[in-house]
């Protein structure tokens, strides 16, 4: 199985779309360079990058040949973890580089980061699969844009999870991926 | 015989014209739209922002005027992405004979937008409402100070110009983009990047080219020794600081504003025909040109 996936490894890179990802991480870099530059705190910026590379990585999980594939034995899950190697790796390397050009008050581990991406596949498993994909890129943009809304108690509290308890946000993501593993 | 006969003189139905279906197409296009699960989040957050500003608490002079100016940058992100998903509906296969060309369609979609700007506009009539709800904004130190300022009518109508450029993005990225689940993260990106730097557009030289104008601009008028009795009574000034060296003049304009306006102007119409079919593209690219370089030169030329 692993021959199969590595075999697919190069055919996979080709059918990606790079730019968007290039893109954003261009954003980024130039959005952390300026704070760098002004010497303010690039908490907000880190944030802003962690959704943003999140939902890039799960955007990447949209697969052109998705039906073509459907009959060969490599199930869809594996699939997708062969995608997000392929985008997650370079989005943790520009958080590294992110991380490099500026300096941060609080913490800046890239654990928001994986948090908000686990969030979006997860929801990329559960969602319809017509419009699987879509849903799950928006989710991290989403819960970074919910977190700023008005709230209060548990789902005040709830909305931040991804920020202030990343690792537990990432279990329960986890536990989602594994119990939709078939679909 | 005469059966036949009957059939050959019935009169064929009349096909619809092409602004009937056009004018169908929008009407399609502008309900789908304002169904985007996008739009009131935007909206939402950016009402929330609005409502949150109060000059009382503002952390530095000036605070509450420059943060109505980018109280609509959620909104904006929540407009591209729903014209993203409209223009992104034109890469679908459409047979050789249909009824329309693809300028009539991408015209339609395009004034399906309209309800967009209409929100674009109903914000801005809301900051308005709200600054004088609040009776007027401060900007400025004393002696330098004014407790009562009022966004002009260029700046209220940033919003609206705003919002045709936020249309424009989201039509060229979805118009251009492979999958819209890559449009979703570039949109946000560059909203709110945008909007977490609104304390750079203030440079004299940045605003000529920032995506939001936020007045007041500050000018460096006098070393951080200077008399500020000194200064014309009329200036509005800023004390030397943190992030400031010397006495700063705090100029706000209208002139400034509606340049500004038509450098948006002209930006949208340069990334309106990424989205437009080829044939009138240079005519876009050419008038998108004209108004943003003539945005850019009117604004160095009003900055002091």
């Amino acid at each position: 199985m692993n021959a199969v996936l590595a075999q697919a490894l190069g055919p996979t890179a080709r059918a990606t779309s790079w730019r968007p990802a290039a893109a954003a991480a261009g954003v980024l870099v130039l959005a952390a360079l300026l704070t760098g530059w002004s010497d303010r705190p690039a908490d907000t910026v880190l944030a802003l990058a962690a959704a943003g590379l999140a939902a890039v990585v799960v955007s990447g999980l949209h697969d052109p040949a998705a039906a073509l594939l459907a009959p060969v034995p490599v199930s869809p899950m594996q699939r997708r973890l062969l995608r997000l190697g392929l985008l997650g790796v370079p989005a943790l390397l520009v958080w590294w580089l992110l991380t490099a050009l500026t300096t941060t008050v609080g913490s800046s581990g890239p654990a928001p980061l994986v948090a908000l991406t686990a969030c979006g596949v997860a929801v990329t498993v559960w969602a319809p699969p017509k419009r699987a994909v879509l849903v799950g890129a928006s989710t991290p943009v989403v819960l970074f844009a919910l977190q700023a809304l008005p709230t209060s108690g548990l789902v005040s509290d709830a909305l931040v999870w991804w920020r202030t308890d990343p690792w537990w946000v990432l279990c329960a993501a986890v536990v989602a991926c594994v119990a939709g593993r078939q679909r | 015989m005469s059966t036949v006969l009957a059939a050959r003189s019935a009169a064929p139905a009349a096909a619809p014209s092409t602004a009937a279906v056009a004018w169908s197409l929008a009407r399609v296009e502008a309900r789908r739209t304002l169904r985007n699960p996008f739009l009131p989040l935007g909206l939402g957050f950016a009402l929330w922002l609005l409502w949150e500003i109060d000059p009382r608490t503002e952390q530095w002079s000036g605070g509450s005027y420059e943060g109505m100016s980018m109280s609509s940058v959620s909104l904006m992100w929540g407009l591209s992405v729903a014209a993203a998903f409209a223009f992104h509906r034109e890469r679908l296969p459409v047979a050789v004979g249909a009824p329309v060309p693809e300028v009539v369609r991408v015209l339609a979609r395009l004034v399906a937008m309209v309800p967009l700007l209409g929100l674009a506009g109903a914000f801005a009539a809301l900051v308005a409402w709200r600054e004088r709800a609040l009776g007027g904004l401060p900007i400025g130190t004393e002696p330098g100070r004014t407790t009562d300022a009022l966004h002009t009518a260029p700046e209220l109508f940033q919003h609206v110009a705003l919002g045709l450029l936020a249309i424009a993005i989201g039509a060229v990225l979805g118009r251009r983009m492979r999958h819209l689940a890559a449009v979703i993260p570039l949109v946000f990106l560059l909203w709110w990047v945008a909007g977490a730097f609104y304390w750079l557009y203030g440079n004299p030289v940045v605003t000529p080219f920032s995506l939001v104008q936020v007045q007041p601009i500050l000018v460096i008028v006098g070393p951080s020794e200077a008399n500020p009795l000194a200064f014309p009574d009329s200036w509005l000034l800023s004390p030397p600081g943190e992030y400031q060296d010397g006495w700063g003049r705090l100029f706000v304009s209208a002139s400034l504003a509606w340049w500004h306006n038509a450098y948006l102007l002209g930006v949208a119409l340069l990334l309106l025909a990424g989205a437009w079919p080829r044939p009138g593209r240079r005519t876009l690219l050419a008038a998108g040109a004209i108004l943003a370089v003539a945005g850019v030169v009117g604004q160095f030329q009003v900055i002091p």
